[in-house]
């Protein structure tokens, strides 16, 4: 075969020949960029592999056996039950109450969580900026306490003749029985997730607000936009990214909310304050691997319906 | 290859998480199919030699290095290895042990929970002849057998009974109630004495409180399981045995407020509280949360619990040992466990922790006889009942625990809460396969 060259062939070759090399020396650059990029992520990969993945997909394949603790001996006796436990579930009151519960701690704890959250950091971020690192350690303080200490400490204090009712009593008022009051027990518990995670939205917040630069606010200030219309004009808007952040948080904390119930009331009065998340555990706790299992994946799929609704309202206001 | 239906590819995913985890844990057919052919050969008089691996629960087991220190003079060829695990976590890792074949040759287990483990996969049967069956509380050996089988060895034991504050008793001028109907007159003339109420009730609803439940049952004539293994919890009797708890709380003499588990001392020593139905660890903590010697002998007394239809009937409970089927040394494990069944050593192990000898004439020691506010623990030991040793028991007992709260508090009544407690038990069934 004969190949006739044209006067700008050659040059054409070898640009040719030249890209030809600089792609194979970029691919090959690429490639052990990919292989470097690999090695960094490999250590999470394999935690991620053998603590998270392995458990989540075996913990599906349990949820559909009626697996119990006794069966660990017994491996291949276990039976294939299909949706048998979710039926199961959703015919058990005691988790539909607990579903409610968590509902409660969801639609009241939040929204106080955020409020709270939001005031101190609006708060500090403006009026008292000198002592903004004495408060921001104050009210942070919460988040990084001892939740078993804390809830000892409220058990005490919310006793029949604990502390508030002691207090109560010195200005003349009777208290109530607050942790084995079927309608008090609930608010007490929520207020100590309240109290434990005002601290964490404050503080991101507050991140939030820095961010905004101060001669937004300024030109506004000299277009005649007071403190009112600035923070529903102004900083509300700019803040809705740390809003999304912080409201998805929350719902997935008190979605799964444990601590509190657990350790304040142990889910009760008569399961007035018991939560998916606990229902869960007593299910595994008696052995029932196969009900706390569908129990788990219920609260996953609630965690990820909850978490993609609010990204998709809130994204489509920004 | 084939589409697979969904209900294949759920069998297969069903199958992979199991097999994969299965095979994390190292579990096996193969394993359990030696155990289950393991036979216990018989334990002769010559020393313990190699090493033992011992797991028990922290507690009573806290002392066992100084208790055994005999047994290592008399067998010098043995090492013992203790591995004490927290108490809460215990059963847990036993468990996974167990389940990934890593296990100790000798484990300790509780004779009110162990159903669960009396199997011969997992427990080797106690070999003919290694201790005197008769010699111990006759409940505590049945709490460890199985289709005639034994598989664990009585360690202690404990039981409850009524200890009550004996100087209100005195000043109302009234004696321990000895059947069921007289309780909570004892418990009112208590508070007319000075006491804040009567009874200072366990309310945690749990499990603890589904043995109490329980433990009113048999004194009002009835049985956790019938003969043929089926769940008997609707039972008039389990009715009167609901209704008599809640009796407590609706004459006023107990308080569904408190006292809670770290108060409930406290409370009886100060008056807040002057009964408690509780086990005998109590006695020798009271001068502690009195702050005074000698305050519990003065104002202390102990009386076994009042009958019902059937009699005074409390549970056996306490602490037993078990040789697993995996064992590498179960000969010197054995011996082991027949040295800490000697009175000897059951009184070593009273002196050095106050757990109360499983073995009936360890109590004839007087570092034990010679305690009277011990007598009604003695008297009530003799006359318990092992509870049910099926695998769901500790389950069906939380769910008793439960049901009481609402009967306690009037928001349901015996009848129903007894027949939610069936029926959530019919559809456990007993864990049998």
């Amino acid at each position: 075969m004969t190949t006739t060259i044209s006067p700008g062939t050659p040059r054409r070759a070898r640009r040719s020949r030249s890209s030809g090399s600089v792609r194979s020396s970029r691919s090959s650059r690429g490639a052990r960029r990919t292989a470097v990029a690999w090695l960094f992520l490999a250590p999470f990969a394999v935690v991620f592999l053998l603590y998270t993945a392995i458990p989540t997909v075996a913990a599906l394949g349990f949820s559909l056996t009626d697996l119990r603790g006794a069966d660990l001996r017994h491996p291949f006796a276990v039976d294939f039950t299909g949706l048998e436990n979710y039926l199961r579930l959703f015919q058990d009151q005691s988790f539909l109450r607990d579903i409610l519960n968590t509902g409660l701690f969801v639609g009241v704890g939040v929204p106080l969580t955020m409020g709270l959250g939001f005031a101190l950091a609006v708060a500090l971020n403006s009026g008292i900026r000198r002592l903004r690192g004495v408060f921001r350690t104050v009210f942070f303080a919460p988040v990084v306490t001892n939740v078993v200490a804390v809830a000892l400490i409220w058990q005490y204090a919310f006793n029949a003749d604990g502390t508030v009712n002691k207090v109560l009593g010195a200005v003349g008022l009777a208290g109530p029985n607050w942790l084995d009051d079927q309608n008090l027990a609930m608010p007490v518990v929520i207020l100590l997730g309240v109290w434990r995670n005002f601290g964490t939205a404050m503080v991101l917040f507050l991140a939030g607000l820095q961010s905004i630069p101060e001669d937004v606010y300024e030109a506004a200030a000299l277009d005649g936009a007071g403190r009112w219309r600035q923070l529903r004009h102004i900083t509300l808007p700019l803040l809705l990214p740390t809003t999304l952040m912080v409201s998805v948080l929350l719902t997935v904390f008190y979605l799964q909310v444990f601590d509190e119930p657990y350790l304040l009331t142990n889910g009760g009065p008569l399961g007035s304050t018991e939560s998916m998340a606990l229902y869960t555990y007593r299910q595994f706790g008696s052995g029932e691997f196969g009900v706390s299992s569908a129990a788990s994946f219920v609260m996953l799929l609630l965690v990820a319906l909850v978490s993609v609704v609010q990204f998709r309202l809130l994204r489509s206001r920004s | 290859m084939p589409n697979p239906s969904r209900r294949g590819a759920l069998r297969l995913t069903a199958g992979l998480a199991l097999g994969g985890a299965f095979a994390l844990t190292g579990c096996g057919r193969s394993d359990d199919t030696a155990a289950a052919t393991a036979t216990a050969a018989p334990v002769d008089a010559s020393p313990a030699t190699g090493t033992v691996t011992l797991w028990a629960a922290q507690g009573d087991a806290d002392v066992l290095d100084k208790v055994i220190k005999p047994f290592k003079t008399a067998n010098p060829d043995v090492t013992v290895k203790v591995t004490l695990i927290p108490n809460g976590e215990y059963y847990t890792k036993l468990q996974s042990a167990i389940a990934a074949g890593k296990g100790p040759d000798l484990a300790q287990f509780f004779p009110e929970s162990q159903s669960q483990f009396l199997d011969p996969s997992i427990l080797r049967p106690v070999p003919d002849g290694l201790v005197d069956k008769a010699g111990f509380f006759e409940s505590l050996w049945a709490a460890g057998v199985v289709g005639d089988v034994a598989y664990t060895v009585p360690w202690y034991a404990y039981t409850y009974a009524l200890v009550y504050r004996a100087d209100l008793a005195r000043k109302a001028g009234v004696k321990a109630p000895s059947k069921w109907d007289e309780t909570v007159p004892f418990l009112k003339a208590l508070q007319g004495a000075g006491a804040g109420r009567g009874l200072g009730a366990d309310i945690g609803w749990d499990i603890f409180n589904g043995q109490d439940v329980a433990m009113y049952a048999w004194q009002a004539g009835g049985s956790l399981l019938s003969s043929g293994g089926k769940w008997t919890l609707d039972t008039p009797a389990m009715v009167d045995a609901l209704q008599y708890n809640a009796s407590f709380f609706t004459s006023g003499t107990a308080d569904t407020s408190g006292p809670t588990f770290l108060d409930a001392q406290p409370y009886f020593v100060s008056g807040k509280t002057a009964m408690m139905i509780t086990g005998p660890w109590v006695i020798g903590q009271l001068d502690a949360a009195a702050k005074k010697d000698g305050w519990t002998a003065a104002n202390v007394a102990t009386a076994p619990l009042p009958a019902g239809a059937s009699g005074s009937k409390s549970f056996s409970a306490g602490g037993s040992w078990g040789v697993l089927a995996g064992a590498g040394n179960a000969d010197s494990a054995w011996k082991l466990v027949r040295y800490l069944t000697e009175p000897s050593a059951q009184v070593a192990q009273y002196k050095a922790y106050s757990s109360l000898p499983a073995v009936i004439s360890a109590w004839d020691d007087p570092a034990i006889a010679n305690q009277p506010l011990l007598d009604a623990f003695l008297t009530q030991l003799k006359n318990t009942r092992a509870f049910p040793q099926v695998n769901t028991w500790q389950q069906v007992a939380t769910r008793l625990g439960k049901e009481m709260e609402a009967v306690a508090k009037g928001t349901e009544t015996a009848a129903k809460a007894a027949a939610n407690v069936q029926s959530y038990a019919d559809s456990l069934g007993t864990g049998a396969k």
